[in-house]
C-alpha cells in the first residue's frame, strides 16, 4: 500500500514533529516572558515540504527561504540550538543574535532567510548561476511564498534562470494570503505556477500536505537539476494555521473563514503523516520519538536563555570585512599615478 | 601573471602606457579577469562591439562568453544575480551605461547586498562590484545624470569609489574587484577621454587611502571623481595670483580618508570641497562636519561647497553648460576663502 521505506517515513515524521513541537513552544515561550524581542512567523501547517527537502539536499545545495524560515532552516540541517538562540538574541545564536526570526540564516549550512519579499527567490537565482560557472552539481533552492507573485521582480528571475539554464529550484508555498490580504485580492489572474511556465520553467503541481508526495517528486526533480537540466517550479498547496506573525491567532480579523480554517485543519500534514506510521510502528516507538524531540526543544530554549548576548562592539564591526582577496598580496600597492596637473577636461564625444 | 613576485612586479611596474579612462578601465578589467577565475563582467552590451564606451571592448574575444556577457534590461535580477554570485565565492562585475539605471536595483543594493556580511554576523562576505557610469558633457539630461554617490555612501556595509584619472581608475577597480566588500565603482563619463601613463602590470590601489595631487598651503580642496582635473585647474590659475591650493583627492568616498582630510585642513585652515553632485545632504556637507567636529575653531575661514545647484539636470548643452560648476567657480571659492579672516570672538 505504501511505496515509501519506513524508516524514510519515520524521517519525514521526526523532521515534521520537531518543526512542530519547536513551533508550539517558542509560541507557548513568546508571551508573556518577552524574552525573544523578534518579530516571528511561524509555520505551523507547512511543516511537509521543509520535511521533504531535508532527505534530498546537501550541504553544499543553497537554501533560501521566506520569512517562515524556521522549518526550512532545520531542514538544512542547521542546528537547532543555534536557531533558538537566535531568536533571544543571543551571541550563541545563528547569526550572533543580530538577525532574529526574520533573517535567520546559517551561512555554514548554505541557508538564508530574509524579511523582504522577493529575496528568497532572487538571491539563489546568483547562487545557482554561481553553482553552474563554478561546474560543481550542488543545486539551488528558492522557496516563496505567493506573495512574491505580487513582485515584478518575480519575472525577471523566471526569465533569467530559464535563460541561463540554472540549477534552480523554485518551491512555491501557495496558502493564499500574504499577510493577510487573500490571493484575489491581489492578483486579476490566480494562476501562479502557469506563469512560470510562460517563462519556460518546467512546473508541478502538488498537494503541499502530502510529505510523501512531495519527498517522491524532490526525489525525481533533484537528481535531474543536479544533471544540469535546467530550472524547475513547484507550486505547493497549503494552508498557515497559526497567524500570520507572532503566536496569537488572527482569525479575529476577519481575513479567513472559520470553516476554511477548520478545512485544512482537517487536513493536519503532521497527523497525517502519524496515521500512515501508526500502523506499521509500535505506538510505544513513536511516543519515545516524540518524548525525545520535545526534550531537545526544551533543552534548546533552555540553552538560549542562559546564553550571553554578543557585544555590541564586535557586532557593529561586522559591516565590512575591509579584506581583500590574497591575489592582492602579491601586487605592489599605492602606486602613485602620474597625474598631469593642468589637463583640460575631457570632452566627450556625441554617443 | 600570477607566478611574478613582488620585486618582479616592481620592475616591470616601470612599464607604462598612456591610456585613456576608458583603455585604464579595459586594463583593469582585462587583469582582473586574468587574476581570479571567478571574476565575470556582464551588463546590457558588455559584449558588444562598442564595449560600454570601450571599458569591455575585445573582453568577450580572450574570456569567452561566460565570463563576458550581454544581458536581458533587468537590472533588479542582474543585481541580485550578483548578489547570490558573491555569496557564494564569485567576483561579479556588473556594468550600467547609467548609474540612473541602476536604480531598479537599490533593493537589491541596499537591502540585501549591505547587510549580509552583518546579518551573517560576520561569517559571510559579499564581493561584489557595481561599475556605473554618469552622463555629463554634450547633454544628458535628468536621466543620464545623477551621481548618487551620497546616498550610496550613507549605507553601512557598502563601499562607495569615485576614481579621478585613469591609473586611479585601474588601480581603483582592480581594488574593488578584489576588495571583499559590496563596491559601488562611479565613472564619471566626461573623464573617458582623459589621458596619462597608466602602469602596464596591475596594482592595487587600497580603498580609503586619499591623494595629495598637489601640495599647497593656503586652501585644502577636498574633492573626487570628476571634478578632479577641474580642482587642479583651480590650483593652477590660484597659482599665477600666488594662492596656494592643496587638492586632496577623495578617491572613495566609503571608506573616507578622514584623517588625510583634517591633516591638511589643520595645514592650511581653509575648507573648500568641490563635488560632482547635489549639496543638500551631499558628500560636502559631511566633509565640512566632520572638519568642524574636528578642528573647531582651529580653521581660519568659513568652509566653502563647489557643487550641483539642487535641481534635476538639464539636457540641452548650453543649458548644461550654465548648470554644471567649472574650475573658476572654484577658483572663486578658493578665493572667497583665502579673503575672508574669521573675527577673533
Amino acid at each position: 500500500m505504501n511505496d515509501t521505506p519506513l524508516r524514510t517515513r519515520l524521517r519525514l515524521y521526526r523532521m515534521m514533529y520537531l518543526i512542530r513541537r519547536t513551533e508550539e513552544l517558542l509560541m507557548a515561550e513568546y508571551h508573556p516572558a518577552d524574552e525573544m524581542r523578534c518579530p516571528m512567523h511561524f509555520c505551523v501547517g507547512q511543516e511537509a515540504m521543509p520535511a521533504a527537502l531535508a532527505p534530498v539536499l546537501r550541504r553544499d545545495d543553497v537554501l533560501m527561504s521566506h520569512y517562515r524560515s524556521h522549518g526550512y532552516y532545520l531542514a538544512k540541517g542547521a542546528p537547532l540550538d543555534a536557531m533558538v538562540a537566535e531568536f533571544y538574541g543571543k551571541g550563541t545564536g545563528a547569526n550572533s543574535g543580530v538577525a532574529g526570526s526574520m533573517e535567520l540564516g546559517s551561512h555554514d549550512h548554505n541557508f538564508y532567510s530574509g524579511a523582504i519579499v522577493g529575496g528568497s527567490l532572487f538571491i539563489p537565482l546568483g547562487a545557482a548561476f554561481s553553482q553552474k560557472y563554478r561546474g560543481v552539481d550542488d543545486i539551488s533552492v528558492s522557496v516563496i511564498g505567493d506573495g512574491v507573485f505580487d513582485e515584478g521582480i518575480t519575472y525577471e528571475v523566471f526569465n533569467l534562470a530559464a535563460l541561463r539554464h540554472l540549477p534552480l529550484l523554485i518551491i512555491c508555498e501557495n496558502n493564499k494570503y500574504a499577510a493577510h490580504t487573500a490571493i484575489e485580492r491581489r492578483q486579476a489572474v490566480t494562476l501562479l505556477a502557469e506563469r512560470a511556465k510562460a517563462f519556460g520553467l518546467p512546473i508541478d503541481k502538488l498537494d503541499g500536505n502530502d510529505a510523501e508526495l512531495l519527498l517522491r517528486t524532490l526525489e525525481r526533480l533533484v537528481p535531474q537539476i543536479r544533471a544540469g537540466k535546467g530550472p524547475h517550479f513547484i507550486e505547493i498547496a497549503t494552508y498557515r494555521f497559526c497567524g500570520h506573525v507572532g503566536p496569537g491567532n488572527d482569525d479575529s480579523m476577519g481575513y479567513r473563514s472559520a470553516d476554511e480554517v477548520e478545512r485544512w485543519r482537517a487536513r493536519d500534514p503532521v497527523v497525517a503523516m502519524r496515521k500512515t506510521l501508526a500502523g506499521a510502528v509500535q505506538p510505544v516507538e513513536l511516543e519515545q520519538l516524540e518524548r525525545d524531540v520535545d526534550a531537545e526543544v526544551h533543552d534548546a530554549i533552555a540553552k538560549a536563555k542562559r546564553a550571553d548576548f554578543a557585544d555590541i562592539r564586535a557586532i557593529v564591526a561586522n559591516n565590512w570585512a575591509d579584506e581583500y582577496a590574497a591575489v592582492v598580496d602579491r601586487f605592489s600597492s599605492g602606486v602613485t599615478p602620474l597625474f598631469q596637473a593642468g589637463q583640460s577636461e575631457a570632452r566627450p564625444g556625441p554617443f | 601573471m600570477l607566478s611574478r613576485d613582488t620585486k618582479a612586479l616592481a620592475k616591470s611596474a616601470q612599464g607604462t602606457t598612456r591610456l585613456s579612462f576608458a583603455q585604464a578601465i579595459n586594463s583593469g578589467l582585462r587583469q582582473a579577469l586574468e587574476l581570479d577565475a571567478g571574476v565575470f563582467v556582464y551588463g546590457i552590451g558588455a559584449d558588444g562591439a562598442a564595449g560600454i564606451f570601450g571599458t569591455t571592448a575585445g573582453l568577450v574575444d580572450t574570456f569567452g562568453p561566460k565570463r563576458v556577457f550581454d544581458t536581458p534590461i533587468a537590472e533588479a535580477g542582474l543585481t541580485a544575480l550578483a548578489a547570490g554570485a558573491a555569496s557564494t565565492g564569485l567576483r561579479p562585475v556588473l556594468v550600467h551605461q547609467r548609474l540612473d539605471f541602476m536604480l531598479y536595483s537599490v533593493d537589491q543594493v541596499v537591502n540585501w547586498m549591505a547587510p549580509w556580511r552583518f546579518m551573517s554576523g560576520g561569517r559571510a562576505k559579499m564581493p561584489v562590484t557595481i561599475r556605473a557610469i554618469i552622463g555629463k558633457g554634450w547633454g544628458q539630461g535628468p536621466q543620464h545624470t545623477k551621481s548618487l554617490h551620497a546616498w550610496f555612501a550613507h549605507v553601512p556595509g557598502l563601499q562607495v569609489v569615485m576614481p579621478g584619472s585613469p591609473a586611479d581608475a585601474k588601480g581603483l577597480l582592480l581594488s574593488s574587484i578584489m576588495s571583499d566588500d559590496p563596491t559601488l565603482f562611479i565613472e564619471g563619463r566626461s573623464l573617458f577621454s582623459m589621458q596619462e601613463e597608466v602602469p602596464d602590470a596591475p596594482y592595487f590601489i587600497r580603498l580609503g587611502e586619499a591623494l595629495v595631487r598637489r601640495s599647497g598651503h593656503d586652501v585644502t580642496v577636498v574633492t573626487m571623481g570628476s571634478m578632479v582635473p577641474l580642482s587642479l585647474q583651480a590650483a593652477d590659475t590660484l597659482a599665477k595670483s600666488t594662492i596656494s591650493a592643496e587638492v586632496l583627492d577623495l578617491r572613495s568616498l566609503m571608506p573616507l580618508d578622514v584623517e588625510a582630510i583634517i591633516a591638511s585642513v589643520r595645514k592650511t585652515g581653509r575648507l573648500v570641497v568641490a563635488e560632482p553632485g547635489w549639496r543638500m545632504y551631499g558628500a560636502g556637507a559631511e566633509i565640512v562636519a566632520t572638519v568642524a567636529e574636528a578642528l573647531g575653531k582651529d580653521i581660519r575661514s568659513r568652509p566653502r561647497r563647489v557643487t550641483w545647484p539642487q535641481s534635476a539636470v538639464p539636457t540641452g548643452s548650453k543649458l548644461e553648460e550654465q548648470f554644471y560648476p567649472t574650475s573658476e567657480d572654484i577658483v572663486a571659492a578658493c578665493r572667497a576663502s583665502v579673503t575672508e579672516e574669521l573675527s577673533e570672538e
